[in-house]
């Protein structure tokens, strides 16, 4: 029995110090043509545009946060995101059912339909929640350092990030977010968020809040990924 | 490559340009930008024989509202007027000087008959609550579940409210923006006031103001950007044009002032308690406050408890009275509130009220006890730019069906919703024939 379990660990090491699989999240972006992957030579690839992006039904988004930012159930992160102790805070998030009707869900109860379109109150809702997970999200990765992060998987730097530094941790949130490395972004992307992230950083302090430095530059970066157009039309 | 771009580009444009509201395009426009609408949906379909087309005799199939169907008690209007079996109907209520015949259940918006345009016998041709709902509110019946048309509130919003911070509130009632209308427009839909204020909340404990709007005003050129390159431009320029309100709302420090208690506290005359419609008592006195903050063009709610098929139509001549005097204390309130932009005016003189339900209740009481659907109905316009005691339509005296009674382009048959929408667009200087296919517009009823 002994001996079996010495070999499984000793196999499990030995599997971990010999793999190279590689990490998809640091993977480098290849582009290239279909044509050349095996197989696939000869056939034809249809490039027509099928549909223009389009919102989805608000559980999609509900669900894809509460995924994104640790895969709680609907009422335990209800819990964790209104706090308790020294970190309640019942002004950073209601209940779920308070936002019902204003994330164009339908209220059965009340025999009113799915809203099918976005508006300025349903942004406004979706950034009320997207800010509440991300404050929380990094009062517990980057403030307290509570393992296993949930979305800010990477060490902040010593000082405040140089660009190059930033850049290499806003891939990491922008893959997490919006499924692909920041570099293919169409826009001028890392710079824009670089500016928000060095805004938040600077004045958060004197605004005596309670995420300063880097944290409130992550945080708003976060903010951002969270409500962001490619995020929300699919 | 170049060609290719600029031709999606110039798509791109031309789909983009879609969005603008006609009246953008529009020269030499009559309408006001300084108006404001209000629409209210009795849900469920109202009994209109106790209110604005009344009944009080046993003739053909009707057998009308009568003290021993339901309880008269507590309907201020109500007057005897004995059936000779024990039983009592009303007496009809006409004010003085009027035209227009009202049953008991109309309570204080009698008061209001010289201003007001009453639509008797309107041709709904159905009995169901959602096709009925739309078809009142957009002037199309559904397309299998599909909504096929723009609804009046957001036609209206699109047009001539476009610059407001909250365009379009719609607290329970039918709004859908289908085609042409700005993005702006789409109607801001809630359950109740109260979820506007919680929407609208943020925590100062985490992040400051300014970093929240810094990453808005990001994400809205984000947006814009994205458009630029994308072969459908409209679904992000939309979504930038609706963060872009969103900054507007949130730099409006709005929350506090829609808040029940807030509501509640400024505007008392309302009655909130000892009511049945106390939700449409606080959606009234937000429609008021929002429009004295002119930072709404439409303001659209619902009231409730209408659809009475059992014994609860006992209570259905409360409801409408509560619904009637909450309206008419709206109609008050606006008469002594000025107007905000336009000096030496009220509220009054430039609001326009709107009011409709789905179908109206079977003239006969079912073995339940109550009424069910029927394919007649009413609605209510109360507007500086219509006639007055004016009631347009009929139904007959013994099924309480639509008549012809008006002759229309295509020759005498009943009004309908896409009448009464058209002439409403036209009364704001919006062209109907642009977003309502059937209706034509009755001038003999417009100032």
């Amino acid at each position: 029995m002994r001996s079996s379990i010495a070999f499984a660990l000793f196999a499990a090491f030995a599997a971990a110090g010999c793999s190279k699989t590689p990490d998809p999240a640091k993977a480098e972006p290849v582009l290239g043509k279909a044509s050349d992957l095996p197989g696939h030579e000869s056939l034809k690839v249809d490039n027509s545009h099928k549909e223009g992006p389009r919102t989805l039904s608000g559980e999609s988004y509900i669900r894809s946060y509460l995924f994104l930012f640790g895969g709680l159930s609907p009422i335990d992160s209800q819990t964790a995101l209104r706090g308790s102790g020294t970190t309640a805070d019942t002004s950073l998030f209601d209940t779920w059912s308070d936002y019902l009707g204003a994330l164009g869900m339908p209220d059965y109860r009340e025999d009113i339909a799915r809203s099918t379109q976005t508006n300025a109150l349903m942004i406004a809702a979706f950034e009320r929640i997207g800010v509440a997970l991300c404050d929380r999200a990094t009062e517990h990765d980057l403030k307290s350092g509570l393992t296993p992060a949930t979305v800010f998987t990477f060490k902040k730097t010593a000082t405040m990030p140089t660009r190059a530094e930033f850049d290499e941790r806003f891939d990491v949130l922008h893959r997490r977010f919006l499924g692909y490395p920041a570099k293919l972004a169409p826009t001028d992307r890392g710079s824009r968020f670089f500016t928000v992230f060095s805004d938040a950083s600077g004045t958060a302090a004197d605004a005596g809040v309670r995420l300063t430095g880097q944290d409130a530059g992550w945080t708003a970066v976060c903010y951002g990924l969270i409500r962001h157009p490619e995020f929300h039309l699919y | 490559m170049n060609t290719r771009r600029s031709l999606l580009q110039f798509l791109g444009g031309s789909l983009a340009a879609s969005f603008v509201p006609w009246r953008a395009l529009a020269d030499g426009s009559t309408a006001s930008s300084e108006d404001f609408f209000i629409f209210v949906h009795a849900s469920g379909g109202w009994d209109v024989m106790l209110s604005t087309d009344p009944r009080n005799t046993r003739t053909g199939l009707i057998e009308p509202p009568h003290s021993g169907n339901m309880t008269k008690t507590g309907i201020r209007l109500w007057t005897d007027a004995p059936l000779g079996d024990g039983n009592s109907s009303f007496q009809l209520v006409q004010p003085k000087g009027s035209n227009i015949v009202f049953g008991p259940a109309i309570g204080n918006l009698s008061n209001y008959a010289s201003r007001m345009t009453l639509f008797n016998g309107l041709a709904m041709n159905t009995v169901s609550h959602p096709d009925g709902t739309i078809f009142a509110a957009t002037g199309r019946h559904l397309a299998g579940g599909r909504v096929p048309a723009s609804s009046v509130d957001t036609i209206i919003a699109s047009e001539l409210g476009t610059s407001q911070l909250l365009p379009l509130v719609s607290i329970r009632f039918p709004s859908y923006a289908v085609d042409g209308i700005d993005p702006r427009a789409i109607p801001l839909k809630v359950d109740s006031i109260g979820a506007i204020g919680k929407v609208l909340t943020r925590s100062t404990k985490y992040s400051t103001v300014a970093t929240r709007d810094a990453v808005t005003m990001m994400l809205s050129a984000e947006a814009k950007d994205l458009a630029k390159e994308a072969f459908y431009p409209e679904p992000q320029a939309n979504f930038g044009l609706q963060l872009d309100a969103l900054r507007g709302i949130l730099s409006g420090n709005l929350k506090d002032a829609f808040t029940d208690a807030t509501l509640k506290a400024k505007y008392p005359s309302f009655a909130y308690t000892g009511t049945s419609q106390a939700v449409g008592a606080i959606n009234a006195a937000f429609a008021l406050e929002a429009m004295q903050r002119n930072i709404s063009r439409c303001l659209s709610f619902a009231f409730s408890g209408f659809d009475t098929h059992t014994d609860n139509y006992d209570d259905h001549a409360t409801s409408q009275q509560d619904m009637f005097d909450t309206i008419a204390e709206l109609v008050k309130q606006l008469d002594s509130t000025p107007h905000p932009t336009k000096t030496g005016k009220k509220l009054a003189d430039h609001t326009h009220i709107l009011i409709v339900s789905e179908f109206c209740r079977t003239p006969q009481i079912n073995l339940l006890g109550g009424r069910d659907h029927y394919p007649n109905n009413s609605a209510i316009i109360i507007s500086p730019k219509f006639k007055g005691n004016t009631v347009i339509g009929s139904s007959d005296k013994d099924q309480l069906l639509p008549t012809a009674a008006r002759t229309f382009a295509s020759g005498a048959r009943a009004p309908a919703p896409p009448d009464i929408l058209s002439t409403l667009l036209s009364s704001a200087g919006i062209e109907p024939s642009t977003f309502v296919r059937d209706g034509e517009i009755m001038k003999e009823i417009l100032v």
